[in-house]
């Protein structure tokens, strides 16, 4: 990377050799060096611009191979959980065709409400996807769609790279621009979203962003409607890819406002920003799941308040051309005290209250979002874990885009900033963050090497001239011996330091890579002493049996976590999912599990539920479990009906949480301690430790004695990871004489929002979390 | 019960070759020996008849019987489940009805039923003739003078926990490609049609228990031709991690594990894949085909298929009414496993079709952005000859320098002769780097590039550094004649030296704009 930094700089060192000759001492053209070359490669021109090439193309290359471990270790799978949601609307995508998917109402999520999927998804991704799969078809290049939804990411991070080397092209030099691309190709932080089978919004949407990042900086530059026009048409990608759009419809208008207030206004400016705001507002009103908002919504408010006050700034402009000095200032005074208090006051206030983010820190102790890992704030430790170097190195870079600022690095500025402050309140918006970083890194770098390679290369060139100059190079040599050693010296070391930090830097992220980022989570794997592999395919084992052996129609209660798994490998109908828009729903399976089995029954037979599944790790030691998670649905559970469920009945006088017999009595009689737990009592896995031993937990488990009433074990996978329960019918009654009865009207456990009728499928508070950021 | 196919054929065959000599119309069986084998779920009957003719007329045929109702399973009847659910602890017990006799049109002399069994454990039999029982073997007879047709249901209630393993639907896909490759793939929809489980299946009991859950199957082999190549055991959710691939001498032998044992009743579907060299079954005669191949191949011992449907791909470009075969069948077994031939034309010239396509494509592409693009090709243009603008002047800078140097050895060696021909030597290379230059100019005009104005200004200055120099090398000249003091010459010289650096650096300016 770092040799090939230098090549751009190429014509730029040519002419200030040049510059630095003497009263006729000239060197020749420092281009001489590759004088001796024929055809078009005698041009530094056609060298830059095929090292450009070779560039870029080895970082693609880098970036996609690097995101191929999973797929080596295991094979071409879809990961986790979203992804398995995607999957499943693309292949509804290629197989009903676009409007069969925009009208897709699917029953077989939230069971009994159902989902529009068409109105609450990002289409983006699963557009892309079938496009590309249609067209490899079209071309009779017969690939499966799931191998496209797979390596999709893969593909799109070599897009990303090339735009970030657009991007900091723009905002730099040539040089710093394929250093950037080099850094985002194998950074961590991006590499986590964007592992092939990772198939989520965010594989995408990292290369709309940066895309349309560069359009934007592109339009400011140069002013054109083209450019602002094609910006809206990446920033309409970026709506229809990812709810992180918010955070381009933010930035743009604070970098606006930020030019404004540093008496940058121009013309281009203007053209740009107004043609953006007009057409991009249009656009993203396209896209059925964001409709109305980005009119109605205060996250979007900013924009449009920089958008009237630029109105107001370049009319006063025009009026300043046409007025008197006394008339304009009385004007100007009236006119901009009123305008850009109210446009500030609002800016001001829609960015404390309209920014997305913030609803976090409002929303924090809401559990259902606590509940999710990736929304804790990020500590330290990942930010060095997922940029390594970079975070070290990119507020050099920020400092010399300060240091010599224009319109476009006030831009990045703001960009790093922004980015910071997310990416500080929760580990997913890292990934914002990342691109950033990677570009001012790069500028960093870029500076350092032109700094001390370039010096190297005035003096390792004369050699390379010719055979006339010979004595001129004795003599300068001789001149410049004693000061130029000392220098070489410390651009020697300089360098190798930084070409040391660099190799780090890659052997790091090549590790966290295949360490931390590869594994599918479908499929574990655990590795015997002499290295040999077992694999563990018990979700798929158990969702597969779903899938063959269960009534079509069948009804799986499950925690949220696995809804979109059941629903993608199992095909069967599901209560909660990964969407997590209605708490209600959500908090009434965690009342049921965490209730006794008979009111648990009671609420199972109210939402027709046939099977229960459950994860259970105590077999093999897996800690992600139900037991571990199972303190989240109780406390989601209380918010909803906290008469029924208190945490603290969980909890021992000590308010420990334990599963041993000192655990408290609520807890070994819940369902999900008794599905768990049922039978394991008398399993002992190895001579150590007694029978019903934990291995998650390490304790033996408080109560062995399990009976079920209401339910019956249907099926256990091998390591007993996943556990289905079917729910037994109820057992015929007496028959009844026939005197005429009335019948009282049942209790039913529904939402409460649907006894409101206020069910609101894009409700308000979740909104933004179903996948949307 | 009947299983008229391979076996069976030759067993009945081999009976009338026994007796040859006999000859006329009134056939009789002589000596019946029947084997009613019941040890897996597929029951297999094999008689050995002595066929005799009584008649006077020579026999070319004869006719074998079948029960009406066993037409509809002509290949294979197993036995049934009974009780049809069992608990996991349970074992598999099994009802065979078949015939005491063997169903002929002709009169049968004497005649013995052997039954083997696949266990001890029999709930009931049938008690014609006071059969003997041993182990696992019951023997019934010998019958004599069995009239024709007779029937008598003969019913076995006994213990079979063998895989009661039925595909409910196999499509086997080949696809022919004339570079060399068959992709054969197999879409199999298996059940376990045995007694179907009742209440739950505890995994504990199943893992911790031998004889729990003794009927299910776990897993089975599958026989894969030898030449077979990157077989994938997979299904919708991906690859099924739980199989082993065996390559054998003069076979591939794949362990099918199913991802979850398989209990009466329950199902599963998978498909299995892999490549065949084409040469072993494909054969070519001119434009002429002929494939030759299984229609069905194997997938477990003793396989019992309610549906198969075979579909052959041939390659793009195939005389026929259709490149895509599709045949069906119903009800078959392991004897089916049989070669079958399809014949068509192909121009071997339709071969290039693909690469020539892909070839085609790219060399459109490249055309497009050979021709596309024309502002860039300016761009690039106009960039080449500024840098060879730049490093002609590089080079015209770089005379002065020589030209300095030629003055200074000039004034220490006072050799005017060499400062003549050094300044000669010197001026023709400026003059023809400067011609050089002009031309560049001159192209940069063509182009259409506002640099070329920029390049005459550099023209203008360089003209007045050479003015600058060669008035110093006068300078110079006469210094060593002697015309100016030293002092005088020094002071000149310092002023022409400060002009000329000026104007460089103003030339080096305009380079940097370049």
């Amino acid at each position: 990377m770092a040799e090939h930094h230098t090549a751009p700089d190429y014509k730029h060192k040519a002419s200030s050799n040049a510059a630095g000759a003497l009263s006729g001492n000239g060197r020749a053209g420092s281009s001489g060096g590759s004088g001796g070359l024929s055809g078009g490669l005698t041009q530094p021109a056609g060298w830059q611009s095929l090292l450009s090439f070779t560039i870029l193309f080895l970082a693609w290359l880098a970036g996609f191979s690097s995101r191929l471990f999973a797929v080596i270790r295991f094979e071409s799978i879809i990961h986790e959980f979203d992804p398995w949601f995607n999957y499943r609307s693309t292949h509804h995508l290629t197989t009903n065709g676009f409007y069969e998917f925009l009208n897709w109402f699917d029953e077989r999520a939230w069971y009994p409400l159902g989902r529009i999927v068409g109105g609450t998804v990002y289409p983006g991704l699963m557009l892309t996807a079938g496009l590309i799969h249609y067209v490899l078809n079209l071309l009779n290049v017969t690939v499966h769609i799931r191998d496209v939804c797979v390596f999709l990411a893969p593909v799109f991070s070599g897009l990303t790279s090339i735009s970030t080397f657009l991007l900091t092209r723009e905002l730099w030099n040539q040089g710093a621009g394929l250093l950037a691309a080099c850094f985002i190709a194998i950074v961590p932080g991006y590499i986590s979203r964007s592992v092939a089978g990772s198939f989520d919004n965010e594989g995408i949407a990292i290369f709309a962003l940066q895309f349309t990042y560069y359009l934007w900086v592109k339009s400011v530059k140069t002013g054109s409607v083209f450019w602002a026009i094609a910006c809206c048409l990446s920033y309409f990608y970026m709506v229809s890819a990812w709810g992180g759009y918010v955070f381009i419809i933010n930035l743009i208008p604070l970098h606006v406002f930020v030019l404004l207030l540093m008496q940058r206004f121009s013309r281009r400016l203007y053209i740009a920003y107004s043609t953006f705001y007009i057409v991009g507002l249009v656009l993203s009103m396209q896209i059925p799941f964001v409709g109305f908002q980005p009119i109605r919504t205060s996250e979007h408010m900013a924009a449009a308040g920089v958008f009237a006050l630029l109105q107001a700034y370049a009319f006063l402009q025009y009026l300043k051309d046409r007025l008197t000095r006394q008339e304009f200032q009385t004007l100007f005074f009236l006119g901009v005290s009123l305008a850009a208090g109210v446009v500030f006051f609002t800016v001001i206030y829609l960015t404390y209250t309209g920014e997305p983010y913030h609803h976090l820190y409002a929303k924090i102790h809401i559990p259902i979002i606590a509940s999710v890992s990736e929304h804790q704030p990020t500590t330290w430790v990942s930010f060095f874990f997922d940029l390594h170097i970079l975070v070290c190195t990119f507020p050099a870079g920020l400092w010399f885009c300060i240091k010599n600022i224009n319109d476009e690095r006030v831009f990045v500025a703001l960009y790093a900033i922004s980015a910071v402050y997310f990416a500080g309140v929760m580990v997913r918006l890292m990934l914002t963050l990342t691109p950033v970083v990677c570009m001012l890194s790069a500028i960093a770098f870029s500076n350092v090497f032109e700094h001390y390679l370039g010096d190297d290369m005035k003096r390792e060139k004369p050699p390379a001239e010719d055979s006339s100059d010979e004595d001129d190079k004795r003599n300068s040599g001789n001149l410049y011996d004693k000061a130029g050693k000392v220098r070489k010296h410390v651009s020697d070391i300089v360098t190798m330091l930084m070409l040391m930090l660099l190799m780090m830097f890659a052997v790091h992220c090549t590790w966290v890579t295949s360490n931390a980022y590869s594994s599918p989570s479908v499929v574990l794997a655990s590795y015997n002493h002499d290295g040999s592999r077992n694999i563990l395919d018990d979700f798929r084992e158990a969702y597969y049996w779903l899938r063959q052996n269960t009534d079509e129609h069948a009804r799986v209660m499950s925690w949220w976590d696995y809804g979109y798994q059941i629903a993608g490998m199992a095909n069967r109908t599901t209560l909660v999912d990964n969407n997590t828009w209605n708490n209600s729903h959500i908090a009434l399976v965690g009342k049921a599990m965490s209730s006794n089995e008979s009111a648990a029954y009671e609420i199972m037979k109210s939402l027709d539920v046939d099977y229960v599944l459950i994860i259970f790790g105590g077999v093999i030691g897996y800690s992600g479990d139900d037991i571990n998670k199972f303190l989240w649905m109780v406390r989601i559970a209380e918010g909803e009906h906290p008469k029924d469920i208190r945490e603290s009945d969980y909890f021992t006088p000590q308010g420990e949480f334990r599963v041993d017999k000192a655990g408290s009595p609520t807890l070994l009689n819940c369902l999900m301690y008794k599905m768990s737990y049922y039978r394991f009592g008398e399993m002992q896995l190895d001579f150590r430790t007694p029978p019903g031993f934990d291995r998650t937990r390490n304790a033996e488990i408080g109560n062995k004695d399990i009976r079920l009433k209401h339910l019956e074990e249907a099926f256990t996978s091998e390591h007993w990871l996943v556990r289905i329960y079917r729910v037994k019918k109820e057992d015929n009654r007496q028959g009844l004489d026939h005197k005429p009865r009335n019948l009282s009207q049942k209790q039913k456990y529904i939402s409460k929002k649907l006894m409101g009728g206020k069910c609101a499928p894009r409700g308000a508070w979740l909104a933004w979390r179903r996948g949307a950021l | 019960m009947l299983r008229l196919s391979v076996p069976a054929y030759v067993a009945l065959l081999g009976g009338f070759l026994a007796c040859a000599a006999a000859a006329g119309g009134g056939l009789v069986n002589e000596e019946v020996k029947r084997t009613v084998d019941l040890t897996t779920h597929l029951a297999k009957i094999t008689a050995e008849i002595l066929l005799a003719n009584e008649g006077d007329a020579a026999a070319h045929s004869f006719t074998v019987g079948l029960e009406a109702e066993l037409a509809p399973h002509l290949a294979y009847i197993g036995a049934a489940p009974f009780p049809t659910h069992i608990t996991q602890a349970e074992r598999q017990l099994v009802v065979f009805q078949g015939n005491h006799y063997l169903y002929s049109p002709y009169l049968t002399r004497i005649q013995s039923s052997r039954v083997r069994l696949a266990s001890k454990n029999v709930e009931t039999y049938t008690k014609l003739g006071n059969p003997s029982k041993n182990d696992e073997m019951i023997e019934y007879g010998p019958f004599r003078d069995v009239a024709p047709f007779t029937q008598d249901v003969m019913k076995i209630h006994y213990e079979n926990n063998t895989p009661f393993l039925t595909i409910s639907s196999i499509t086997r896909t080949i696809e022919v490609s004339h570079w060399g490759n068959i992709a054969v793939e197999e879409t199999i929809d298996l059940r376990h049609t045995g007694a179907d489980l009742k209440g739950p299946f505890s995994r504990y009991d199943y893992q911790r228990q031998s004889d729990s859950g003794i009927s299910s199957i776990k897993s089975f082999k599958t026989i894969l031709p030898a030449s077979a190549q990157d077989v994938y055991y997979r299904d919708e959710i991906g690859n099924i991690s739980t199989s082993h691939l065996q390559v054998l001498e003069d076979s591939v032998e794949v362990e099918v594990r199913p991802r979850f044992p398989l209990f009466g009743g329950w199902k599963t579907h998978y498909l299995i894949g892999y490549n065949l060299p084409s040469y072993e079954y494909l054969y070519a005669l001119g434009d002429q085909y002929a494939l030759k191949m299984r229609l069905l191949d194997h997938v477990y011992d003793d396989q019992v298929i309610d549906l198969l449907t075979v579909k052959i791909v041939l390659p793009e470009g195939t005389f026929t009414w259709t490149r895509l075969i599709v045949a069906t069948k119903r009800n078959l077994v392991e004897q089916h496993i049989q070669d079958m031939v399809v014949h068509y034309t192909f121009n071997k010239i339709l071969m290039l079709q693909e690469p020539l396509l892909v070839v085609g494509a790219f060399y459109i592409l490249f055309f497009t952005v050979i021709i596309y693009d024309p502002a860039a090709e300016v761009r690039m243009k106009v960039a080449s000859i500024t840098e060879q603008v730049l490093t002609l002047v590089n080079k015209r800078l770089g005379l002065y320098r020589h030209m300095d140097e030629v003055v200074n050895r000039y004034k220490q060696s006072r050799d005017s002769g060499a400062l003549n021909s050094g300044r000669k030597a010197l001026e023709t290379s400026h003059r023809a780097l400067t011609n050089d230059i002009n031309s560049l100019q001159v192209r940069l005009k063509a182009e259409g590039s506002d640099l070329a104005e920029k390049v005459a200004e550099l023209q203008k200055l360089d003209g007045q550094v050479k003015d600058l120099a060669c008035r110093s090398c006068q300078e110079a000249e006469r210094l060593v004649v002697g015309k100016v003091k030293k002092e005088a010459y020094i002071e000149n010289e310092k002023g022409l030296t400060g002009r000329r650096l000026e104007l460089v650096s103003r030339i080096d300016g305009l380079l940097d704009a370049l």
